[in-house]
């Protein structure tokens, strides 16, 4: 009685012999550990330290000419001069790469050879927005140049960019814009001569920043109808990439990153007022492409899934030399994504048909920027499809055949049916899943199913009904042979229920007789 | 026949079986059944043998190759699923048969001198055949199995002092990857059978060598242990054990077929863990404790304070026979004893039913387990007195409210 509390006394001291470890292990930080901590935090404060002094070491070296009037520092800055200050620039690509302001736009960064801007040969000046393309091109369209940067380099963009919508658009204008110019001059000329005033001076009419149409208005028509419309609010190389902010594609701040393409192509086209009044081939810009794009299945696949391989505006109409595809050309801009669809429909009859009727390709069933994910209601010839909008059979349109009307509600029809075997054969598995059995091999091999109802959907682009029968044939093979399988699991489970059931038998025979045999030996009070 | 037996009677000495056999007598009292327990767990385990024999025939123990076959096995190779499923129900009921026979040799107090080291051997077998289950968990590589093992192997790291080591030892590296595989294996089909055959031997030798013991209730009713009415262990012991044995293979037969152990998926070692992982059954109460501490406790970890504790509570079990020195000792292991099987139901339940709308089915089993217990400790109860009479109560509130639970449960 008297040893019990000095049991418990053992007790409580091995727990706290233990607990003593825990601790050691737990709370305490050794010597070392904290010299590393205290190391640890001395060489990070050393390396803010040379980061702080990093950004605040300028990169421009002594006397260098353009901040004198640049910079908000500078001596000679004025109220009237464009500043840009050194800090807006650190982040751009060309900065980053060691480009100052004189390696885009020239002239003499010695202030000690500084001339001014006019009389300066080597300066590049920036006067309208007709100017920027070749600007940037000055470089980016030399590939001499560009490969001290980056041996692929690509320097087709200046060249592209006049090809597109917006440097075909901005050319007319710029050449509109000089004629008009020398028209004005050559009408002050005649007074001139006529009066003997004084000559106006050169470049006095030259286009300037207020270039009617360049303040985001809608453009001015010179002259009278038909003539080429006065339109520098186009977009050049700067609307797109920024300025003294230009940031590489891969970056993902760049408002050229994809996720940002819309948004940035957005800035002008979703704009209403900028939009009014300008056509493409006789059909006025519409401002709600964005809209309709970020709620298509593309824009959802961009936006909210992340998917940075789903299309955004410069995947169908390109960048530099972005355009509208024609007619004929929609399939093809599908299907630099859309391969195989694409390739049945160029081999289909009903391309011709559609190009016939003036209809889009691709786009007439689809859509174009609000690109709706495809469901198989939009085939046959239900309420939903889009088939019956021209097969009709009380109003057929554009030359559509009742025969077409038949190849459609035939295909819906057998896709329906495979989908039918899928949901058997996928109801069995379960089932037999359900029953504990092991059904793994046919559930992965029903995925072979579902590959041949998606090859049949690809195939419905065909418009032709034996390509699909074949796709639809080798799903319902699979279907069928996974049934199979899914049945053998059940007859298993029921045979194995049965073999159950037999074997048990013996067993309680055997316990049955045991009991007996126990029952004839004496009891243990008679064993002595 | 008989001339065959004589014939290896002589060459392989089986006379001392014979004279052990009609030497060995085992006492008959209220708890006489309890004795089962000890031959069932021995008939699981060899059933364990035979079927993990069966199954290495066609186990693949690498990454790569290890989910496929135990797939094969279960659907190409003929009785192969029964093999898998007896297999596993077998080890499970193994582990339940083992607490109860460690609970009621507690509560009969077959620990007495001279039977320590017969207690001692047991627990350490109890601790190998968890060792079996953990081991053996991974083996599928599985979902569950990867990442529950992933988190088991996890605590041992929070042992003080040579928990990091300890855990570079189990996982075999800084992860479980497949050279954990391998190793676990390793452990499953070798090591832990070599240790488990050497411990168990003892545990035998002893118990042939002590004989049964006799519980103290029954000897306070009926005198000194000498003074027993006891039965021949052959046949008629035998014969009882043998029926518990049939019935035991019936009912594995019957869970293999009826509940097939599942498969799951294959494990994914660089995705994400699957929602509501939990390991086996027999370590959710340690499981469920260590997910309920808070991060620290006072000074120390909570993790640590944990394992601390099991381990405390693991020493304590072992050194039970040194510890119970008197009725006063005795008093006091006999309340750790209730509070441990208290927290176990409580744990286990709660581990088992984790979600919060679970709640009511987690009173259910807990009503089902401390209907089990309560029925186990009637025979140590003398009729007729207020004990009994309370442990009655105790069975019928326990079944009652396992069954309002599950009715509620199934009527909401």
């Amino acid at each position: 009685m008297r040893r019990c509390p000095r049991d418990i006394g053992l007790i409580l001291v091995l727990m706290a012999v233990l607990a003593g470890f825990a601790a050691a292990q737990s709370g305490a930080t050794s010597p070392e550990e904290e010299t590393t901590s205290q190391e640890e935090v001395s060489q990070e404060t050393a390396s803010q330290e040379e980061a702080s002094q990093e950004e605040s070491t300028s990169v421009l070296p002594e006397g260098y000419s353009c901040v004198v009037c640049h910079s908000k520092a500078g001596e000679l800055w004025s109220e009237e001069t464009p500043v840009v200050e050194e800090q807006d620039v650190v982040t751009d690509l060309h900065w980053q790469k060691g480009l100052l302001c004189h390696d885009c736009h020239g002239g003499s960064p010695e202030i000690a050879q500084f001339k001014n801007h006019r009389d300066d040969p080597d300066f590049r000046s920036v006067r309208s927005r007709g100017a920027i393309p070749a600007f940037c091109g000055h470089c980016h369209s030399d590939i001499s140049y560009m490969r001290q940067y980056n041996p692929s380099a690509r320097t087709d963009q200046e060249a592209e960019y006049w090809t597109s919508g917006h440097g075909l658009r901005l050319k007319a204008s710029m050449e509109a814009a000089e004629a008009a110019d020398t028209d004005a001059r050559q009408g002050a000329r005649a007074p001139q001569d006529a009066d003997g005033n004084e000559a106006v001076e050169e470049g006095s009419g030259e286009t300037q920043a207020t270039l009617p149409g360049e303040d985001g208005g809608a453009p001015e028509e010179q002259g009278g109808e038909g003539e080429v419309p006065l339109d520098l609010a186009v977009a050049t190389c700067v609307d797109c990439h920024s300025h003294h902010n230009i940031r590489a594609i891969k970056d993902t701040n760049s408002p050229v990153f994809p996720t940002h393409v819309g948004e940035t192509c957005a800035r002008c086209h979703s704009d209403e007022k900028l939009m009014a009044g300008r056509f493409y081939n006789d059909r006025p810009l519409r401002h709600d492409q964005y809209e309709m794009w970020r709620n298509s299945v593309h824009g959802i696949a961009l936006l909210e899934k992340g998917d940075l391989s789903a299309p955004t505006c410069n995947d169908c109409h390109g960048n530099h030399g972005a355009l509208p595809p024609g007619v004929d050309s929609v399939a093809n801009a599908c299907g630099t994504c859309h391969g195989k669809v694409a390739k049945l429909f160029a081999g289909a009859q009903m391309k011709h048909k559609f190009e016939e009727a003036g209809l889009p390709g691709c786009a007439t069933c689809h859509g174009n920027h609000e690109t709706r994910e495809p469901t198989d209601d939009m085939l046959g010839m239900g309420d939903q499809s889009i088939c019956q909008q021209c097969h009709n059979q009380d109003n057929p349109q554009l030359g559509a055949t009742l025969a077409g009307a038949e190849t459609a509600r035939a295909m819906r029809t057998q896709l329906e049916e495979l989908k039918q075997e899928i949901g058997a054969a996928e109801s069995k598995i379960q089932e037999a899943e359900r029953l504990g059995m092991m059904v793994q091999g046919p559930r992965f091999d029903l995925r072979e199913a579902f590959d041949a109802l998606t090859e049949a959907r690809t195939q419905v682009h065909s418009f032709q009904l034996e390509p699909l029968q074949a796709a639809l044939g080798e799903g319902l093979q699979v279907t069928a042979k996974v049934q199979q399988t899914a049945e053998a699991a059940l007859r298993e489970h029921t045979r194995r229920r049965i073999w159950l059931a037999s074997s048990l038998i013996p067993l309680v025979i055997v316990v049955g007789i045991l009991l007996l045999f126990i029952r004839t030996l004496p009891t243990a009070n008679s064993v002595s | 026949m008989s001339q065959v037996y004589q014939f290896l009677r002589h060459r392989l000495g089986l006379g001392i079986f014979e004279y052990l056999a009609q030497k060995k007598r085992v006492p008959v009292h209220s708890c006489t059944h309890f004795y089962f327990l000890g031959g069932m767990a021995l008939f699981l385990f060899s059933v364990q043998i035979v079927t993990g024999i069966l199954l290495s025939l066609y186990y693949k123990p690498s990454p790569d190759q290890a989910f496929e076959s135990v797939r094969a096995i279960m659907t190409e190779v003929d009785f192969g699923w029964l093999m898998r499923s007896a297999h596993s129900w077998s080890a499970n009921l193994l582990v339940g048969i083992l607490f109860l026979h460690l609970l009621t040799t507690y509560m009969m107090g077959a620990y007495r001198k001279p039977r320590e080291l017969i207690w001692c051997t047991g627990v350490l077998l109890l601790g190998l055949f968890l060792a079996f289950g953990f081991s053996g968990y991974l083996l599928p590589w599985n979902q569950l199995a990867f990442f529950a093992t992933r988190v088991g192997t996890a605590i041992v790291g929070v042992v003080p002092v040579v928990g990091d080591e300890l855990l570079l030892i189990a996982r075999s590296g800084e992860d479980v990857t497949g050279d954990t595989l391998a190793r676990f294996y390793a452990l499953h089909v070798v090591v832990i059978p070599l240790c488990t055959f050497a411990l168990l031997a003892m545990h035998l030798f002893m118990v042939q060598e002590h004989g049964m013991s006799v519980p103290r209730c029954a000897t306070e009713r009926l005198g000194r242990d000498e003074e027993f009415p006891s039965m021949p262990f052959v046949p008629h012991f035998l014969m009882r054990d043998m029926v518990g044995w049939y019935l035991a293979l019936g009912l594995l037969a019957a869970l293999a077929a009826i509940f097939p152990w599942e498969l799951g998926e294959k494990a994914e070692p660089f995705g994400s863990a699957p929602e509501g992982i939990k390991p086996e059954w027999y370590f959710l109460f340690m499981f469920q404790l260590l997910k309920l501490l808070p991060a620290h406790i006072g000074p120390f970890e909570g993790e640590v304070v944990g394992v601390l504790f099991f381990g405390v509570c693991g020493a304590i079990v072992l050194c039970v026979p040194f510890l119970d020195r008197g009725p006063r000792s005795r008093q006091i292991l006999n309340g750790l004893a209730l509070l441990s099987v208290v927290f176990f139901i409580v744990m286990t339940a709660w581990g088992w039913f984790s979600r919060p709308d679970q709640l009511v089915l987690r009173v259910a089993l807990a009503g089902f387990l401390t209907f089990l217990v309560t029925v186990l400790a009637v025979p140590f109860v003398a009729p007729g007195t207020p004990k009994r009479q309370a442990l009655y109560g105790l069975i019928g509130l326990s079944l009652v409210g396992c069954l309002v639970a599950l009715g509620w449960d199934a009527f909401r």
